[in-house]
């Protein structure tokens, strides 16, 4: 039993960081149905500015916020120079492959820099060791700091996009961008700031899971991000609820298959499970079926 | 001066003579280079194949595989774990390889038909990660993360063929005529109407499948093809160190291939052997080059496709082509552009109450209507008022939310619409849907596509039968050149045209398909007074031959000299139907299109 409530607990607090990662991934594809393919080398590079800046001494929060700053340059950069050229081409080919590119640019760069060995991740709030007892059951406070934190952010996330002018702006172009234009909407603007939301939740959502594994290497990214695209496609491309929701089911589900049949199941499992929502209900648990204007 | 030079540069690479003479330089004179030297060559070939792979996929087919190195790996284990684990002989375990990759690739595409490309470019790139992980953590199979040592190989000089021990230079020449052989086939392919037809899915998706090609099927095909070619190259690599690794496999080998293929060209065959030969000796040559690699392969991906989106083939060769030049040379002149249509009781196509909503709006409003051989009905109405629409429930493109179309007889609503062209059922588009690339010739013969009979293996090994065939339809395309007025731009890429060129084209592609039933979404918008004259001979021709014709179009002269019937639709609605004479007396179509005058109830 306290097994079981230890795997779902640390299934339901990265699961909520693979919502959060979706959420990431579905800014830009509400913007310009594009997604960033380098995200995962987002998360790294900013869990790893993070790491490298606490190690010289700066203070936690001024890390974090000077690693995020970077997050956002390298986002406008992406956005400028990588996608928006790329949508002159013909489908999904530009933009998947392009900002692909950057992400193993990062890659490259940081193997260089910091070497390709894993860097010790610091405790942030509380550390791998911190438990409270809840009925009986010892639970992490680390991956309870998670869940509440990854919980927030969606929540806020939600909020502004509902409630403030931006968000409706925001909708607005993900609804018809030529239209949004017309009627005074700066476009250019909602859809490089769409890139730096992006940027900065994927930011987020590596120091969450970083601050979880406790190390993070050049490589650290990739899988996360597939992780993230599958709890986006689960929940519904372009649903906040859904991809909250999938990133759940995913983030249990991998727990429970990691901790229960083997890890190489546990690798397996999310591709399954991708494929499987994608043959038998591509639009996901809360997402509208796509109408292709023709 | 530069066409000149990328005339001569093709001529010269495509020639038969250079070809055999470039494979017999390879296979004798490897005889005369050291062992390492050969072991590059074995590594250019297979990255050579691997590029292949990636072309057809991505080049051709325009689908995007991020996760390559997973089929080379599942080709790779295959043939070393049958091999040293199951004691298969060497014949059986590298076909086998191949059978497994495209397995992959075919069970991997299994959602293609029903989302776009990047889904699919996200799951290959799972695909490829996760493969690695397993084989890490499956190690009762594969080794693990050690990986799988003693797989019989040239090297360790234990790989026999038919009681035949082979060494580096044999491996090498078989690995070479296995290349050879495999390029052979997907050059026969590509200029098929299996590879006009990749690159039409490539092109515009919808406008591919009302010309009958089955949109999931084609990408479908696309990737179990590429999967398994890559399969074929891992199981050669197998046999060539005798040692398996789960880092030979990961996301770098992945994106080392998609870098080849946008260096060498998407599309390009000939690049992606210029490309290959760049990759392979670079990393070996240049020490500097493996230093950054990564680095490197990351700016080439993140702007290539935008600076050069042509790549190496782009600027050295001519742009590749989808016929081949002896089936050009051999095309049987046709007789007449359209054949007359065998016609029964059931001839018509019979639209009953169709009504189409887009949420909250009603664009089709419980319309009927009916079209008879030999006869032009022309469906008018101002902008909006659902014509377009109407088209699209009809040809599949949408399902109506309530009403039927039936074509000879057989119900065809919510039928997809490479189903609904197979059945004789053609349309052309407001904005002409052509394939850019490709010269008028090749947009025409697309539109014969659902007619052929070969298969798609006669097609890759230049069978005869599929050669006549080819040639035949050839000719047919050249009747239906003479007849649009369009012969002398046949071999003119279609981007190069102009817009009333592109109309016509598009409606000859139509016909090619020897259509029972046409519809034409404003042919004769933007076209001159001369295109326009060309334009009605062909519909007139169209209606001799006895097919039905729908014409929807704005210009009333023009639709008034051709025309038997009128169908006139108002926000979705009929508002009349009879002759064009009636039409214009008709206080419904007059409002419609002028406003009505205030009136007392206004």
């Amino acid at each position: 039993m306290e097994e079981f409530l230890t795997l779902l607990l640390a299934g339901v607090s990265v699961g909520a960081v693979y919502g959060l990662i979706a959420i990431g991934l579905n800014l830009t594809f509400w913007t310009t149905k594009t997604m960033n393919f380098g995200q995962g080398s987002v998360m790294m590079l900013c869990a790893m500015l993070t790491a490298t800046m606490i190690a010289q001494g700066w203070p936690q929060v001024l890390s974090i916020l000077a690693a995020l700053a970077v997050i956002v340059v390298l986002m406008v950069f992406t956005e400028t120079y990588t996608v928006r050229p790329a949508l002159k081409i013909e489908g999904s080919m530009g933009w998947a492959v392009s900002t692909l590119g950057v992400g193993i640019v990062l890659q490259g760069f940081a193997s260089l820099w910091f070497g390709s060995q894993a860097l010790a991740f610091p405790d942030i709030i509380f550390s791998a060791i911190d438990d409270v007892v809840v009925f009986g059951v010892h639970m992490s406070l680390q991956y309870l700091a998670v869940l509440v934190l990854a919980l927030v952010l969606v929540v806020a996330f939600e909020l502004l996009v509902r409630g403030t002018v931006w968000g409706r702006a925001m909708r607005a172009v993900s609804m018809d961008a030529d239209l949004a234009s017309v009627i005074g909407i700066p476009v250019r603007i909602i859809v490089l700031g769409s890139y730096i939301g992006s940027g900065v939740l994927a930011g987020i959502s590596g120091i969450l899971v970083a601050q979880i594994g406790g190390t993070v290497d050049p490589a650290f990214g990739f899988e996360l991000v597939i992780f993230g695209f599958v709890a986006a496609v689960l929940g519904g491309m372009g649903s906040t609820t859904g991809a909250l929701a999938g990133g759940l089911v995913a983030g249990v589900l991998q727990q429970m298959v990691g901790g229960y049949i083997s890890s190489a199941a546990q690798h397996g499992m999310a591709f399954a499970l991708l494929i499987l929502i994608l043959v038998v209900r591509p639009q996901g648990l809360f997402g509208q079926r796509e109408v292709v204007k023709v | 001066m530069i066409i000149a030079f990328r005339t001569v540069l093709t001529r010269l690479i495509t020639h038969p003579v250079f070809i055999l003479a470039a494979i017999a330089a390879l296979f004798f004179g490897s005889a005369f280079l050291s062992g390492g030297t050969v072991a590059i060559l074995g590594f250019l070939m297979l990255n050579i194949l691997l590029a292949q792979s990636m072309n057809l996929l991505t080049g051709i087919a325009g689908q995007i595989s991020l996760g390559h190195a997973g089929f080379y790996g599942m080709g790779a284990y295959a043939s070393g774990i049958l091999m040293k684990t199951v004691g298969l002989p060497f014949v059986v375990t590298v076909p086998a390889a191949a059978l497994i990759g495209a397995l992959t690739g075919y069970l991997l595409s299994f959602p293609a038909g029903r989302v776009r490309e990047f889904y699919l470019a996200m799951m290959t790139l799972a695909f490829g990660l996760i493969f690695r992980e397993v084989v890490r953590e499956w190690d009762d199979l594969t080794g693990g993360a050690v990986g799988l040592s003693g797989v019989p190989s040239t090297t360790l000089r234990t790989l026999h063929v038919f009681g035949y021990t082979l060494d580096g230079l044999d491996y090498f020449r078989v690995i070479l005529i296995v290349t050879v052989i495999v390029m052979w086939l997907v050059h026969n392919f590509i200029q098929s109407r299996y590879g006009r037809a990749f690159y039409a899915i490539h092109a515009s998706e919808v406008a591919a499948g009302c010309l009958g090609i089955p949109r999931a099927g084609t990408k479908q095909l696309a990737y179990t093809l590429a999967a398994g070619m890559a399969g074929l190259a891992g199981g050669l690599y197998a046999h060539m160190i005798g040692y398996l690794g789960p880092e030979s496999f990961d996301l770098a080998r992945s994106i080392a291939v998609l870098v080849t293929t946008v260096v060498g060209g998407l599309g390009s065959m000939a690049g992606q052997i210029m490309s290959a030969v760049v990759f392979t000796f670079l990393p070996e040559k240049l020490q500097v080059f493996a230093e950054y690699q990564f680095i490197v392969y990351g700016l080439i991906l993140a702007f290539t496709l935008i600076l050069l989106p042509r790549g190496l083939a782009g600027l050295l060769l001519l742009p590749p082509r989808f016929i081949k030049p002896s089936s050009l040379r051999h095309a049987v002149a046709a007789e007449v552009a359209i054949r007359p249509v065998e016609t029964d009781k059931d001839a018509a196509l019979v639209v009953q109450g169709v009504t189409m909503r887009f949420g909250g709006l009603t664009a089709v409003d419980d319309v009927s209507l009916e079209l008879h051989p030999g006869r032009i009905t022309a469906l008018i109405g101002p902008n909006g008022s659902g014509k377009s629409t109407l088209v699209n429930v009809i040809s599949g493109i949408y399902t109506p939310a309530a009403g039927s179309v039936r074509f000879f007889g057989e119900t065809i609503t919510g039928l997809p619409d490479h189903r609904i062209a197979a059945s004789g059922l053609l349309r052309t588009f407001q904005d002409p849907r052509l394939v850019p690339r490709f010269t008028v010739r090749e947009n025409l013969l697309l539109g014969a596509h659902r007619r052929y009979k070969s298969s798609a293996l006669a097609a890759t090994l230049g069978l005869p039968s599929a050669a006549r065939e080819e040639a035949q339809f050839l000719g047919t395309v050249e009747a239906v050149t003479r007849m649009a007025g369009i012969s002398d731009v046949l071999d003119q890429p279609l981007e190069s045209l102009p817009y009333g060129y592109r109309r016509l084209v598009e409606v000859g592609r139509a016909l090619l398909a020897e259509p029972r039933a046409i519809l034409l979404d404003e042919p004769a918008a933007g076209l001159s007074e001369a295109e326009m004259t060309l334009l009605a001979r062909m519909i007139r021709a169209m209606k001799e031959a006895g097919l039905m014709v729908l014409l929807i179009e704005h210009h009333m002269d023009f639709v008034a000299e051709l025309v038997d019937d009128v169908v006139v639709l108002d926000s979705g609605r009929v508002i009349y139907h009879g002759d064009i004479g009636g039409m214009r007396q008709s206080p419904e179509v007059i409002a419609a299109y002028l406003g009505t005058a205030e009136t007392e109830h206004a």
